[in-house]
C-alpha cells in the first residue's frame, strides 16, 4: 500500500474504516455503508487433503467454526489482547500472530475497499494492550490500508455517541469488561478500569452450572455461548429458558432459567464496584452527573435486564444512577472508530502514511 | 429520475436468477411471495429518495441524485467488465491449481524414488561379487587339484594361499569398480536432487501465482466511499476544539507507537 504508484493512483476517494477488534467478534463499519462482523477465529487446513477439499488456505469466523474438524483453529485474541507477547519464539505464538494478521486483513477486506481509494482505518484496541501487542496490530493493518491509528475501545464507543463529557462507558466484551470515565479530554490511566469478568467468564460459569444440574447433557463452549446469546438475562425471567441438549445422542429438554440467570449475574458485582470506584474518585461537583450517564456497550450489554440490575445495585451503593444501553452493541466500537477516522484532519493522516 | 427507474429495473433483472417451480418444490418450498419488478424498483427509488432527504439537508438534491445515477450506471458497466475478468481469473486459477497438483504429485514421486534408492542396498552388486567369488574359488580348486595330482606338500595350505593371492588381486579391481558404481549412483542421486529442487522451485512459483490469483479473485471493484476527499472535523461542530485536542492526543500516541515500531 505504500508503493508510490499505488498512492498516485488513489484518486477515486477516501474510504474510512472503523474496526472493533474483539476477543469474540471483530466488527467493521466503513464510509461506503458496509458493516460486517466476523467471529475472531481463524482456521488453516490441517493437511493437503483438507486444503484440496476446502479450496482455501485460510477460513474465518462462522465458516471456520463449521469446518473446524478439518482445520487447525486459532483464536488469536484472549482477554481483549493478542495472544502474542512480542517475542514470537515458539511455533504456537508465531501461529497466533499470523492468525491475528490474517484476521485483521479479512476484516478490512470485508469492508470492500476499492483499489483506487485511499483507505484510512482506526482500530479500537484495549487500553491494556502492550506496546508490542499494539505494534503487531498496526503492522498487520498496514499491509492492507494506507494509514492506521489505534485508540482505546471504550473511548471510541463514547466518541461515536458524541458523549465526550461526564460519561462512564462500560464496555462488556468477551474477554474483558472495560470501564472508562470521559471528562472532555483523552482518558488517562486513572480513568480506566479493566477486569476479566466478561462474556467468556459467563460462558464458563454457565457451563459449570449445566454440568452440575443436567446430568448426561452434552455440550460445547460454542453451544453454551449460543445459549447465553439467545436467552441471557438477569433479574426477573422474561420467559422460561427451555433448551434442548443431547443426552446419549437423544435431544432432551432442560429448563435452564435459573442457571442462565445466575451465570449472567456474575457481571453485576464487579461492574458496580468499578462504577463506584470511578465515581468516588471523580470531581465531587460532577459525580451526580456522571452516575446518571452510565453507558452500557459491547456484546455483553445485550443481556436482558442488565441495565436495570446495575441501576438497582447503584441505588444501593451510590444512592441512584441511570444506565443507558447503546443501540447497536455489536457495532458501537466500530461506529465510534469510524467517526474518529472521519474527524481526523487530513494532515494527521498524512503523517502516518 | 425516470432513467433511474429503468436502470433499476435492468439491474434487478440482471442480478436475478431463474429457477423452476419443480426445483423450488425439491427445496421444500411450497409457497412463494411475489413482488413485482416495478414495486421493487419503486421501493429502492423511494428508499434512495428518503435517504437523500434525511442525510442531505441543505444540499442540492438533484445534483446528488444525478451523481448517484452516474455512479450507478458506471457500477453496472464495471460489473460486466468485472464478470469477464472474473471468468478469466477463475480459468487461470483452475489451470494453476491443476499445475500445482501435478507438480505436487511429481515431487512426491521423485522424493519417494530417491528415498528408496538411498535406502535400498544394491543386490545386483552382491550377486555379482558372489558369482565372481565362486568362479575364483572354482578356479583355485582346479589349480589345487592339478597341483595335488602332481604331488603338492599340503593341498589345504596351498588352496588358502592361492585364494588369498587371487582375492588380493581381485579386491583392487573391486575397489575400482565400487568407486565407479558409487559415482554412478551419486550422479543418479544428484540428478534426482536437482530435479526435486527444480520441482520445489516451480511448485513454490506456482503456489505464489495461485496466491496472486486468489488475491485477484476479490478483484471486485469494491464499494465506493461516500467521500471524495479527506473530511476532518466539521468547522461548525460545537465541540470542535475539544475534539481537535482529542485527535491530537490520538495522533501523538500513534506517532510514538509507529516510530518506535520502525526504529
Amino acid at each position: 500500500m505504500s508503493d508510490k504508484n499505488t498512492k498516485d493512483a488513489k484518486t477515486h476517494g477516501v474510504l474510512y474504516i472503523g474496526m472493533d477488534l474483539g476477543t469474540s467478534r471483530t466488527s467493521v463499519s466503513a464510509s461506503n455503508g458496509v458493516r460486517e462482523t466476523v467471529f475472531s477465529v481463524v482456521g488453516y487446513p490441517k493437511d493437503v487433503v483438507s486444503q484440496k477439499l476446502l479450496k482455501k488456505d485460510v477460513l474465518f469466523g462462522k465458516e471456520a467454526l463449521e469446518k473446524r474438524l478439518s482445520l487447525r483453529m486459532y483464536k488469536p485474541l484472549e482477554k481483549g489482547v493478542l495472544k502474542y507477547t512480542g517475542e514470537a519464539k515458539d511455533t504456537e505464538a508465531k501461529a497466533n500472530l499470523k492468525a491475528a494478521q490474517d484476521l485483521i486483513g479479512e476484516a478490512i477486506r470485508l469492508a470492500k475497499p476499492r483499489a483506487d481509494e485511499l483507505v484510512y482505518c482506526v482500530i479500537g484496541a484495549p487500553a491494556e494492550a502492550s506496546v508490542k501487542n499494539r505494534e503487531a496490530i498496526v503492522e498487520a493493518a498496514k499491509a492492507h490500508v494506507d494509514a492506521v491509528m489505534l485508540c482505546s475501545e471504550p473511548f471510541s464507543v463514547a466518541y461515536g455517541m458524541e458523549m465526550l463529557e461526564d460519561v462512564l462507558v462500560v464496555d462488556i466484551g468477551a474477554g474483558t469488561t472495560d470501564l472508562c470515565r470521559m471528562h472532555g479530554t483523552m482518558p488517562e490511566e486513572a480513568d480506566q478500569i479493566m477486569f476479566d469478568v466478561a462474556g467468556d467468564a459467563v460462558d464458563a460459569d454457565l457451563a459449570k452450572r449445566i454440568e452440575q444440574s443436567c446430568p448426561g447433557a452434552q455440550f460445547t463452549v460454542q453451544m453454551v455461548k449460543d445459549l447465553k446469546e439467545r436467552w441471557g438475562f438477569v433479574g426477573d425471567a422474561p420467559e422460561k429458558c427451555l433448551v434442548e441438549l443431547p443426552v446419549d445422542g437423544k435431544p432432551t429438554q432442560f429448563d435452564l432459567t435459573d442457571q442462565i440467570r445466575a451465570a449472567c449475574s456474575i457481571l453485576i458485582d464487579p461492574i458496580c464496584k468499578g462504577i463506584t470506584k470511578l465515581i468516588a474518585t471523580f470531581d465531587p461537583e460532577f459525580q451526580a452527573r456522571l452516575k446518571n450517564r452510565v453507558l452500557l456497550a459491547g456484546g455483553g450489554s445485550m443481556i436482558r435486564g442488565l441495565d436495570t440490575a446495575i441501576e438497582k445495585a447503584m441505588k444501593e451503593r451510590l444512592g441512584g444512577g441511570k444506565v443507558l444501553r447503546i443501540e447497536e452493541p455489536i457495532y458501537g466500537g466500530a461506529n465510534g472508530a469510524l467517526k474518529i477516522a472521519h474527524d481526523m484532519p487530513a494532515d494527521f493522516w498524512e503523517q502516518l502514511r | 429520475m425516470g432513467g433511474l427507474k429503468d436502470s433499476l429495473r435492468d439491474a434487478i433483472k440482471q442480478l436475478a436468477f431463474r429457477t423452476s417451480v419443480d426445483r423450488l418444490k425439491k427445496q421444500g418450498v411450497t409457497q412463494v411471495n411475489v413482488l413485482g419488478l416495478d414495486r421493487i424498483a419503486a421501493l429502492i427509488e423511494a428508499a434512495v429518495h428518503r435517504s437523500l432527504k434525511s442525510r442531505l439537508v441543505g444540499a442540492d438534491r438533484d445534483v446528488v441524485a444525478d451523481a448517484t445515477k452516474a455512479e450507478f450506471l458506471r457500477l453496472l458497466r464495471s460489473n460486466e467488465d468485472l464478470q469477464r475478468e472474473k471468468t478469466e481469473t477463475e480459468r487461470m486459477r483452475e489451470r494453476a491449481e491443476e499445475e500445482l497438483d501435478a507438480l505436487r504429485r511429481e515431487l512426491s514421486q521423485q522424493q519417494s524414488a530417491l528415498k528408496l534408492k538411498l535406502e535400498r542396498p544394491d543386490p545386483a552388486a552382491a550377486g555379482r561379487w558372489q558369482g565372481e567369488d565362486g568362479t575364483i574359488a572354482g578356479k583355485v580348486a582346479a589349480v589345487v587339484h592339478a597341483l595335488a595330482q602332481h604331488g603338492a606338500s599340503s593341498a589345504d595350505d596351498l588352496r588358502t594361499r592361492l585364494t588369498e593371492l587371487v582375492m588380493d588381486v581381485v579386491s583392487d579391481e573391486r575397489r575400482v569398480a565400487e568407486v565407479a558404481r558409487k559415482a554412478l549412483a551419486d550422479r543418479d542421486v544428484e540428478a534426482m536432487q536437482r530435479r526435486i529442487e527444480k520441482l520445489t522451485e516451480s511448485l513454490s512459483m506456482t503456489e505464489h501465482k495461485l496466491q496472486q490469483l486468489s488475491a485477484q479473485r476479490s478483484l471486485d471493484t469494491g464499494i465506493s466511499s461516500i467521500y471524495r476527499e479527506v473530511q476532518g472535523l466539521a468547522p461548525g461542530d460545537a465541540r470542535a476544539e475539544t475534539k481537535q485536542g482529542m485527535m491530537t492526543a490520538i495522533l501523538e500516541a500513534n506517532l510514538r507507537l509507529q516510530k518506535r515500531g520502525t526504529a
